[in-house]
């Protein structure tokens, strides 16, 4: 039986997808009569099933090696383009943690969702969501990975735009698959490259093809960069990351599924392609400075947010951009723990706060307080998902920190200031908004604020269970991917105090956190300079303002452009013509007039041309001139 | 049953059916447009029946041929057949144009010449790809032009005749271009001839294959559209009525793209060589610069006009490829556009019905009423812009490989193409999701929610749509489904150009004939 279950894994993501066709009656409205839960159970019991049958498999297939499916999916001529899925304890481990958060999430939408209209629909894009996500763990060729990756961006397009009738939906959805969308293509370029060198586009088979590749420095580094703008898009970072934000305008367990898993799989992708960017210097140097970037300005930008979903979707940011840095350093390990560990304390901590805004019905953090003695279960989520996040207590964080400065990597000093930095703000961030959500005294839209129901529970205590459970995962399923073997000595010296220093900066944020005065009235500073950065923290850096000025200014203003072209110049020629000959013919019909002397006149000019023609000699000009015609067509002919 | 003369049924069923019917008893004109489906059904199923008989798709040359003499004098002949470029346009024709009689199930103004006109076309397009006679070709090209015509100057919107008579201006001048590179093909060298294949096996002086070319380029740049002979394309498409433009932009448009392959590409391959840079440039302009215009556009059908227009961009790209990937994709993209370029059109069609504008800022918000509609709108943006799964992803992705592995072009040319092509990739979805943003999304338009009865889709839309998208989404998950009917065909044709480059080495582009082994579980243990 478990063997029959290792066997056809490759299933498992189709459960969802089954499960998003069950939901067609209800959401197209053949069924009315049960009302469009049933639709919903279809899918729980799917995403149970896939989990399942994911828990066997995985448990099954530890220890034992890699085993790859192939379909031919289309073959012209030379290029025979496969569709690969690896079954590998990897990749079934990654599947798992998308089936476990999945499963919740369909739980907890159960109770958030209660009162939506279209609940049939919602869970017709979940299967459909979990699908696409499942297939991204196990599969094994870019190809199929690209395709997915797209369906994602569907995916959340549609779930973004779920309440489309609500105004600042319109404009995120389709943000959204735009901005993913330009990293797509770009990587579907890269993709088309790599196909250009006749290679499989298998991921197995890219690190062989890495090795030997005949392949200029200029070109490795074109390659490199489209296959990291894929990724960038995916993962929200530095200069694709403001859909992400916006899209916190969808509901809120599509959120919990985005900034957990979803942003894990382009990072996931991301590690796959890992080397391809050993080829160009420039390209994991590439990677290092988005994640850099991201890091350093989201953390920032969370900060200063009173969105409780943006602040912590700007943190996502932060995040994978750690996991951006790893995998330029080559250290895929890191970034996979990183990525395990901050999916499930990130989706703890959205299904806490979704429990908030379902209560209170409000995101605004300056008008919420004193919730922590009403909603017990909901706090508690809040702060193990955070302690999860942070490097201070012993959870999943501060252990993959731990692993990662350890000595068995290669740590440049300045990655360490990033990490205490991330780590410091981070701090701040989640102890801010813990002071103004739970703490204090309550605010009239929190004084009537019970317990989320029993299905946002259930979902919660079991993550927050996880959560805690967390750091025991890497040391009970502990794997090596990097082609480097591990470092058997720390070369650099300060690197014993690596951990002591990040227990310290994170302690450190949550003092300055508490400490921090936080005026609930007065959240936009009064002083000049203070709101200056506060407001240049809150709008982004204005970097939607400066995209407005410049991309979208330009296109807006070349497609105008070449829509006045098209109109006055290419059409007005044709029209120009047509004029012409109306013209001409209307101007021509006046010389009809009916008077026999004019016609008279005309054939008598008539002829007089002729014979001064004939006789002048001019007449054996034109005949030459159209004889030499005619012969050079012939010997064209 | 191998001798029956199955082309020429087809060809011949609708048009004698389209004589019947103004004796057909009919007040309401509900009889005649269940007769015209009828009709239309029958001759699309003997088309499949054709296909899977008598059509074998591991056979390049030409099938299912007849051939009668029809004025010796002339050495006119009735000869048709098919070959990989020819049967899966002929199926998609039987389709779209039964799916499009279906469309035109609300017309009221004079329904039985309107059925006869669609009949008359079925016949007459079908005919287009089917003729294996270039003088044929030229009759049959012009005639199907009459009742495109009539249906757009009869049932078109306001500037109906200007359109009407823009189209026939445009195309009629291009067939000019036929009609003479037809001739001097038939009377070059020593034999008289007609035959597209033996046309097709004359060896032309290159000065005269040029200037065919060139010609025939003209002329068929028109049809497809090539810029900068687009424009009459937005007018009739502006004012056409919604199944007159499932056949504008599902099949008419094939047939210059057709043409191109059958011709240009097939008859005068030296030529080909020298333009295909052009034909190249020409695509990758009708890609941005038409997805540039469709982004300004205001009136919603002349926004999807000018995104057809973007799309056959990628059918030039692959024509000038001198790959087999590029040419499969170039044709795929035909196909693929025609079932996604009709099911939009038809979509246009049916918000119009309902909003009685097709202003987008006379629209808005009525995504709340029109749930159905709103769907169906969201599937067929969505397999426009290339969405994975669908067919116009896996065409502009065989074109975009296609040209990436050409060995003809230097490798800055090709970076230059792909990556404009590319923005023209990213363009797509900006003025599609826009659009939908603009009709459905956000708040409702007051104005149009209290004037008009905005009706949700009605079962007979919602099957239209749906047969439209099986294919798309059958072929964009296992695009062999459709690539494997012309296979033979463009292998042959890509070895035969090919041996027309000198700098290429003739290399033999077969295809290893494997077989395509299923998922199979893994085996994990011994």
């Amino acid at each position: 039986m478990t063997n029959f279950l290792v066997e056809t894994s490759w299933f498992i993501p189709i459960y969802g997808l089954i499960g998003a066709v069950l939901t067609l009656p209800w959401s197209m409205g053949i069924v009315r009569r049960t009302g469009p839960r049933p639709a919903a159970y279809f899918n729980l019991l799917m995403s149970l099933a896939a989990f399942l049958h994911g828990s066997i498999a995985f448990q099954s297939i530890w220890g034992k090696p890699a085993q790859q499916l192939t379909l031919n999916w289309l073959q012209v001529a030379d290029l025979k383009l496969t569709l690969a899925v690896e079954i590998s304890p990897v990749s079934l481990g990654a599947l798992e943690v998308v089936t476990v958060i999945s499963l919740l999430t369909q739980i907890y939408a159960l109770g958030y969702m209660e009162k939506d209209w279209s609940l049939a629909r919602f869970y017709g894009l979940m299967g459909f969501f979990e699908a696409a996500l499942g297939g991204i763990t196990i599969s094994d060729s870019l190809l199929l990975s690209y395709g997915l990756l797209e369906g994602l961006t569907l995916s959340t397009y549609l779930l973004v735009g779920f309440w489309y009738a609500q105004p600042l939906v319109v404009t995120a959805a389709r943000d959204a698959f735009l901005t993913k969308r330009v990293g797509d293509i770009m990587l579907l370029m890269g993709v088309v490259a790599l196909s250009s060198y006749g290679e499989g586009l298998d991921f197995s088979d890219l690190e062989s093809w890495a090795e030997t590749a005949p392949v200029a420095p200029l070109t490795a580094t074109l390659l490199g960069l489209a296959l990291i703008a894929g990724p960038t898009g995916k993962c929200a970072q530095f200069p694709l990351n403001l859909w992400l934000d916006e899209a916190m305008e969808g509901p809120n367990p599509a959120g919990i599924m985005r900034n957990s898993i979803v942003v894990s799989a382009g990072a996931y992708v991301l590690v796959k392609l890992q080397p391809v960017f050993t080829l160009s210097p420039i390209a994991s140097d590439a990677l290092i400075v988005i994640g850099t970037v991201t890091a350093i300005g989201a953390s920032w930008m969370a900060i200063a947010q009173i969105d409780i979903k943006r602040t912590l979707s700007h943190s996502t940011s932060v995040y994978l951009g750690l996991v951006f840095i790893a995998v330029g350093l080559g250290q895929v390990d890191i970034a996979f723990i990183l990525l395990c560990t901050h999916a499930i304390a990130k989706a703890l901590l959205f299904m806490s706060i979704g429990s908030i805004i379902l209560n209170t019905s409000n995101q605004n953090i300056t008008e919420m307080g004193g919730l922590w003695a009403k909603m017990p279960a909901t706090t508690s989520a809040f702060v193990v998902g955070s302690a999860g996040l942070i490097g201070l207590l012993p959870l999943g964080m501060f252990w993959t920190l731990q692993r990662w400065l350890n000595g068995s990597w290669h740590i440049p000093w300045w990655l360490m200031l990033i990490l205490l930095f991330v780590n410091l703000l981070s701090a701040i961030n989640l102890t801010r908004v813990f002071r103004l959500v739970f703490l204090g005294s309550t605010q009239p839209k929190t004084r009537r604020a019970p317990e989320a129901p029993w299905a946002m529970a259930f979902p919660m205590v079991t993550l927050t269970v996880l959560t805690l459970l967390a750091p025991i995962v890497p040391i009970r399923w502990p794997f090596w991917l990097s082609l480097a073997a591990p470092l058997s000595e720390p070369d650099s010296a300060w690197l014993p105090f690596a951990i002591p220093l990040m227990m310290a900066s994170g302690l450190l944020g949550c003092v300055i956190g508490f400490t921090l005065p936080l005026n609930r009235s007065w959240a936009r500073s009064s002083r000049v300079y203070i709101r200056f950065f506060q407001d240049l923290f809150a709008y982004d850096f204005y970097i939607a303002k400066i995209y407005d000025l410049t991309v979208v200014w330009a296109v807006s203003s070349l497609s105008h452009l070449t829509a006045w072209i098209d109109r006055y110049i290419v059409d007005g020629a044709v029209n120009l013509v047509g004029f012409a000959t109306f013209f001409s013919g209307n101007t021509l019909k006046y010389n009809i007039s009916g008077q026999s002397q004019f016609y008279v006149l005309t054939i008598l000019l008539g002829v007089a041309v002729l014979l001064w023609l004939t006789f002048s000699g001019q007449w054996s000009f034109i005949l030459n001139y159209w004889s030499s015609v005619l012969s050079q067509v012939s010997n064209l002919a | 049953m191998t001798n029956f003369p199955w082309l020429t049924t087809i060809i011949l069923l609708p048009i004698v059916a389209s004589l019947l019917i103004p004796i057909i008893p009919d007040k309401d004109g509900k009889t005649v447009r269940w007769y015209a489906l009828i009709v239309g059904l029958i001759d699309f199923v003997l088309i499949v029946y054709a296909f899977y008989s008598g059509y074998d798709l591991g056979n390049p040359e030409l099938q299912l041929v007849e051939s009668y003499a029809w004025i010796p004098d002339l050495d006119l002949k009735w000869s048709v057949g098919a070959d990989g470029l020819s049967m899966p346009l002929i199926i998609l024709t039987g389709f779209i144009t039964t799916l499009a009689i279906m469309a035109a199930w609300p017309v009221t103004l004079k329904p039985k010449l309107f059925y006869f006109l669609m009949l008359a076309m079925y016949g007459g397009q079908i005919a287009v790809f089917a003729v294996q006679d270039m003088l044929l070709f030229f009759l049959v090209w012009e005639l199907e032009l009459v009742p495109v015509y009539l249906i757009l100057s009869i049932w078109g919107g306001k500037k109906r005749l200007y359109a009407a008579t823009k189209f026939i201006l445009y195309t009629a001048g291009g067939s000019l271009f036929i009609l003479v590179a037809a001739l001097t093909m038939a009377f070059y060298g020593d034999t008289v001839t007609f035959d597209m294949s033996a046309i097709a096996a004359k060896d032309y002086a290159f000065n005269l294959q040029l200037l065919l070319y060139a010609g025939l380029l003209i002329a068929y740049g028109v049809k497809l559209p090539i810029f900068p002979l687009h424009t009459w394309l937005p007018d009739a498409h502006g004012e056409a009525t919604a199944p007159a433009h499932m056949l504008l932009a599902g099949i008419l448009l094939k047939m210059g793209g057709y043409a191109l392959i059958r011709m240009n590409l097939g008859m005068l391959p030296d030529a080909h060589v020298f333009f295909a840079p052009i034909l190249v440039i020409l695509g990758v302009v009708n890609i941005v610069y038409a997805a540039l215009t469709s982004f300004a556009q205001r009136n919603l059908k002349r926004k999807i006009a000018y995104s057809s227009i973007s799309h056959m961009g990628f059918v030039l790209i692959g024509l000038g490829s001198f790959t087999n990937l590029g040419l499969s994709g170039a044709l795929l993209q035909m196909i693929s556009h025609g079932l996604i370029g009709a099911s939009l059109f038809f979509m246009v069609g049916a918000t119009y019905d309902r909003t009685h504008t097709l202003m987008l800022d006379e629209m808005g918000g009525v995504g709340k009423q029109m749930k159905k509609i709103f769907a169906m709108w969201t599937s067929c943006s969505l397999a426009s812009l290339a969405l994975p799964g669908m067919s116009g992803f896996v065409a502009e992705l065989m074109v975009f490989v296609g040209f990436a592995t050409s060995d003809a072009f230097n490798p800055i040319f090709k970076v230059v193409v792909v990556l404009l092509a590319a923005v023209g990739v990213i363009l797509t979805p900006i003025y599609l999701l826009s659009m939908l943003r603009e009709i459905f999304y956000g708040q409702e338009n007051k104005e149009l929610v209290e004037h008009e009865v905005l009706v949700d889709a009605e079962p007979r839309e919602v099957f239209i749509i749906a047969s439209l998208l099986v294919p798309i989404i059958g072929i964009g998950l296992y695009p062999k489904v459709a690539t494997q009917i012309y296979d033979a065909t463009v292998t042959q044709l890509t070895s035969m150009i090919r041996s027309h480059v000198p700098a290429l080495t003739a290399t033999s582009q077969a295809p290893e004939v494997e077989n395509v082994a299923f998922l199979k579980a893994p085996d994990l243990y011994e």
